[in-house]
């Protein structure tokens, strides 16, 4: 019982720091509001270093991701004839005057989920590897093109995120 | 302006919504980029919405926090 209430008390705090992260990540990157995308990228930075674990565990560099984005977005705009011009690499940074209030739907779709997990699993607290499970879980979007920009195979990833959390448990 | 010169087959949605949102992208991040020049070359919220095409209210609730912000850490010498 005890154990149950300091894991919630641990979420909250993961759940806080992986929504301003994600926040920041967008505001950095030029964006308004985050998308899984950013929650990604903020996962990686969470202090339980889960996300990158995983991402290394299936061969792949989660620094790579970042550029990731960028070569999606290249890719795409080339697919329809505009090659000379390329998504900035240092895009200015969104100044905004809000906090987190709101994400795009992609990344309400990663918060959704991950309370979902939440629920079927209380014994080990949220883990920046449940947030690369969910992301990598996304068929379609931002997130999940620049993971096939890099290369990233999903089953390597879902396994990885399964060994990681069963290292949990 | 860039012509775009191939769209991609319809037969392949994943392509072309995947162009969407990074036009979509690059629409916001120059839109940002001209008002915040706007502003500074003395432009009104009034000019700027009209030369947009929407409301001045939407103009200002889109753009005025992150200007005013941007100023504000400008006097603070930051």
């Amino acid at each position: 019982m005890f154990n149950r209430i300091r894991l919630r008390f641990q979420d909250i705090k993961t759940i806080s720091k992986l929504i301003s992260g994600a926040d920041e990540q967008a505001h950095i990157n030029g964006d308004e509001m985050p998308g899984a995308e950013h929650f990604l990228l903020s996962a990686f930075k969470l202090p339980d270093g889960s996300a990158r674990r995983v991402f290394e565990r299936a061969g792949a560099d989660p620094d790579d991701f970042h550029d990731a984005i960028r070569k999606q977005y290249n890719d795409a705009l080339n697919s329809i004839g505009i090659d000379e011009i390329s998504m900035e690499s240092d895009p200015e940074p969104v100044n905004s005057t809000k906090t987190f209030h709101n994400a795009k739907p992609s990344g309400q779709a990663v918060m959704k989920a991950l309370y979902a997990l939440k629920q079927d699993d209380k014994d080990i607290p949220l883990l920046g590897a449940h947030v690369v499970g969910v992301v990598a879980d996304m068929e379609h979007g931002v997130a999940a093109r620049a993971l096939r920009a890099m290369g990233v195979d999903q089953t390597h990833i879902t396994k990885a995120v399964k060994e990681e959390l069963e290292s949990f448990h | 302006m860039t012509d775009i010169k191939t769209l991609p087959s319809p037969d392949n949605p994943e392509e072309a919504l995947a162009a969407v949102v990074a036009l979509r992208v690059m629409a916001e991040r120059l839109e940002r980029k001209a008002v915040k020049k706007a502003i500074e070359q003395g432009w009104t919220w009034s000019q700027i919405a009209e030369a947009l095409g929407v409301t001045k209210q939407a103009a200002h609730k889109r753009h005025a926090a992150s200007i005013l912000k941007k100023k504000i850490n400008k006097k603070g010498g930051r």
